[in-house]
């Protein structure tokens, strides 16, 4: 073959750079409709809401009066939901996970529970609500409470903690293992010095992602049955309650609560067009509560792992 | 000795060179050795110059297979068997290159001889005989080489025994005679020059045929009682 | 062929394959080893790649035991109390704590310099902190990096050099006084001059601990090693000493590969 010259060498890259040029368009004009779609959708939450970011509307609690209504009950009631969730779901998937990679034999039973693992991530959110409801409110006697909300919510997050727990796992390398091995350490050793730390950024990236679905989840609490309109707080660990009695310090995981998307879902629902603008308010904030969660994921991400090379 | 190629088709040039250039460096030492021993029985004194002059191609093939020989140690860190090959072959030409200086002396001896008019006696031709058999030791032994057989070799160390011996009886002979006529002395210790490089010779191809042994068997029998060598 | 160079005494026995069969699954990786491995020696095992050198060395320390599906036949014999490594009744563990393994690659762990040396001894259980700030002190000075790295013990240890990490990775194996050391290719991920340290190193170490070294590169084993075995397919062709297979090995399959004849 003769070689090319020069002029037929740059027609061939210029040929070859149209369609690099051309992909370059079309992802810039998708990647400008998806980001339009979020910003449009923001803005028109700040926009109907703008009149409601008052400090009263963070403290005060729900009323029939749009204007006076807050979300105090609410974010406290996601919050405690969330801690209850992630005490539950966090253990619970993080020993799963490192059971299943680390000490699991490769066979035929931990290959179904494999399986099951990744088509329970897919199971729709209110068969867990169901499933919560005959479990947790009846059969445990939880009731409709933050305890029942949050292992419901543990429930629908764990696999997402699993794989992700396993993912971190696989990614740190086989030599690190068998370096620690090779000196004569037992495979619990290896896994408390080694493996949990080095997946840790993995493990609390899934973890706050969990959270951060598990917090904007609706159906499975209303199913549970939390309440639409509270207006008191979950008793504070010791403080007085009612006929002279103190509070136990586990007594609000038995409080009736609401949380975030149950009172947006309920203002929404409402015939009185201002409490539209209550919803655009609530869902901003929550919108806010997701993304701070997330870039909190980044940062402790990118924390860790600067300390994690190998 | 492995049939097969180096996975560097280079490096099988490099032996391949090497190991010709020593054949042709050992076959104009032969030439020397046997241009001496005609002039020296011959009286052809016009040839001494010749073989002189042989001998400064002898000395730049040594120095150029020794420098080949350094140069494949270092590109190619031989092992076993080619570690063998390079470390023999250059102690090979230093023997080979001593056989051509032993040749060099027999011719100057031969010009002192005839240039004084004096025939060699009729006990010099006994030299004649041993320069022969050394002369074959040295063919011998670079067969062996080129073959890299290692039987031969041993029959040609072997051989320098007999080499010895008969070195030692042409110098009883050539002591009785200056003893019985002591005009011939000067003459006399002219032939045992002579008879002493010849009797080198031997020995130098008794060394070339030990490194032989070394390079195809890996043993050094040097400085081993005869028993040990066979 | 007798020279003041080669080993007079007869060596002592530290360790003893016998009839040593190894498997992947259904795949058979060593072929009935038979090996002496001699005591306060350097024996280096190589091959063209996929001979079963790395195989056989793992399973000094068992570290085959770590897959599933893997399986030993045979003996390694473990002298002086004549223990079998691979024995049902040994627990892999106690064979990892008497034998040390340096890795292909530097494997430091991403902590300090100081805790990766400690490992080993936090492993047995020992907290006392003099105890662990001598012993790591005298085995990071048994690798030969104790002047490079006193000042630093509380860096990271994947901010040293690549020979810096493997002397450090020697340092790891030493601290627990292991009786017999596995270097599996050290040197391959480093550059010559690296590589030479490890290779002094390992000249060095030969006066404390047996050693059984890995390597492809065939220069590196007649330098480091007093016995060499050549091994192909799985079978162990030929053991000597280093001196006798680098000038006149017994096999052909020996000859090829040392000379570069294979393929």
């Amino acid at each position: 073959m003769k070689p090319l010259t020069t002029e037929e060498i740059r027609a061939v890259i210029a040929k070859g750079k149209f369609y690099d040029n051309l992909f370059k368009a079309v992802g810039v004009f998708c990647l400008a409709f998806a980001l339009l779609v979020i910003v449009a959708l923001i803005a028109d939450m700040v926009i109907k809401g703008s009149e409601r970011f008052t400090l009263d509307f963070f403290f005060n609690f729900a009323s029939r009066r749009a204007t006076e209504a807050g979300i105090l009950s609410a974010w406290v009631g996601s919050l405690l939901v969330m801690l209850v969730t992630a005490m539950a779901a966090v253990p619970l998937g993080v020993a799963a996970g490192l059971y299943l990679e680390e000490y699991a034999k490769r066979n035929l039973l931990t290959n179904i529970i494999e399986v099951n693992i990744t088509n329970l991530a897919a199971v729709p959110s209110i068969v867990y609500g169901l499933l919560a409801l005959g479990i947790f409110v009846y059969q445990f006697g939880f009731g409709q409470s933050i305890l029942s909300a949050g292992l419901t919510l543990a429930l629908l997050i764990l696999p997402i903690i699993i794989v992700s727990t396993r993912e971190a796992i696989r990614a740190i390398p086989a030599m690190i293992r068998e370096g620690s091995m090779a000196v004569g350490a037992t495979r619990w050793q290896t896994c408390r010095f080694h493996i949990i730390p080095y997946a840790m950024p993995g493990i609390l990236t899934g973890v706050i992602i969990g959270l951060a679905r598990a917090i904007g989840e609706t159906a499975p609490i209303i199913t549970i049955g939390a309440l639409t309109f509270i207006a008191f707080l979950p008793p504070v660990p010791f403080s007085a309650a009612d006929a002279g009695t103190t509070a136990g310090l586990f007594d609000w995981l038995l409080s009736p609560f609401t949380v975030m998307p149950i009172q947006i879902f309920n203002w929404t629902s409402r015939p009185d067009p201002a409490f539209e603008v209550n919803a655009a308010a609530a869902g901003f904030v929550l919108m806010v509560m997701v993304l701070s969660m997330n870039a909190v994921a980044i940062y402790l991400r990118y924390q860790m792992r600067k300390k994690i090379k190998w | 000795m492995s049939e097969n190629n180096h996975l560097s088709s280079q490096f099988d040039d490099d032996l391949s060179r090497l190991r010709s250039h020593v054949l042709q460096m050992g076959g104009l030492v032969e030439t020397q050795i046997s241009a001496a021993i005609e002039a020296y029985s011959r009286g052809e004194v016009a040839s001494v110059k010749h073989i002189v002059e042989t001998d400064r191609k002898v000395n730049d093939l040594e120095v150029a297979i020794d420098d080949d020989c350094a140069h494949i140690i270092a590109k190619r860190q031989p092992a076993a068997s080619d570690l063998r090959m390079v470390f023999g072959i250059s102690k090979i030409v230093t023997d080979l290159e001593r056989a051509g200086d032993e040749a060099k002396k027999i011719a100057k001896g031969v010009r002192r001889i005839y240039e004084a008019g004096q025939m060699p006696s009729q006990y010099g031709i006994g030299v004649r005989h041993i320069a022969e058999a050394a002369l074959a030791m040295l063919r011998q032994s670079l067969d062996a080489f080129a073959r890299l057989d290692s039987p031969l070799a041993i029959k040609v160390i072997q051989a320098d025994v007999d080499v010895d011996v008969e070195f030692k009886s042409i110098m009883r002979q050539l002591i009785t005679h200056m003893m019985e006529d002591p005009r011939t002395i000067t003459t006399s210790i002219d032939i045992i020059w002579i008879a002493r490089a010849v009797e080198r010779i031997g020995d130098h191809a008794k060394n070339i045929s030990e490194h032989v042994v070394f390079i195809v068997d890996g043993r050094d029998i040097r400085h081993q009682p005869k028993e040990n060598k066979a | 062929m007798e020279s003041p160079m080669q080993i007079q005494e007869t060596p002592t026995l530290k360790a003893e394959a016998r009839n040593l069969n190894f498997f992947y699954g259904e795949n058979k990786a060593l072929r009935n080893i038979n090996m002496p491995i001699y005591d306060k020696k350097v024996t280096a095992l190589i091959g063209p790649s996929g001979c079963g050198k790395s195989t056989y060395l793992r399973s000094f320390n068992r570290m085959h035991d770590l897959y599933p599906g893997n399986r030993y036949e045979g003996e390694i014999r473990f002298f002086p109390d004549n223990t079998n490594l691979l024995g049902a009744d040994v627990d892999p563990i106690e064979v990892r704590m008497r034998i040390g393994m340096v890795f292909q690659k530097p494997n430091p762990f991403p902590k300090t310099i100081f805790e990766n040396v400690a490992y080993g001894l936090r492993v047995r259980g020992e907290t006392n902190k003099r105890v662990l700030e001598d012993k790591v002190e005298h085995a990071l000075k048994g690798a030969a990096i104790w002047e490079e790295v006193k000042d630093r013990l509380p860096e990271q240890a994947p901010n040293l050099s690549g020979g810096q990490q493997q002397r450090l990775c020697i340092a790891r194996a030493l601290a627990t006084d292991p009786e017999l050391l596995l270097f599996d290719e050290p040197t391959s991920a480093l550059d010559p001059i690296a590589t030479g340290a490890i290779e002094e190193l390992i000249h060095e170490l030969k006066k404390r601990v047996t050693i059984l070294i890995v390597t492809h590169n065939m220069q590196q084993a007649a330098r480091v090693s007093d016995y060499t075995a050549y091994m192909y397919l799985g079978e162990m062709i030929e053991f000597g000493k280093t001196d006798e297979i680098f000038i006149k090995p017994q096999d052909k399959r020996t000859e090829d590969y040392i000379t570069g004849r294979m393929g």
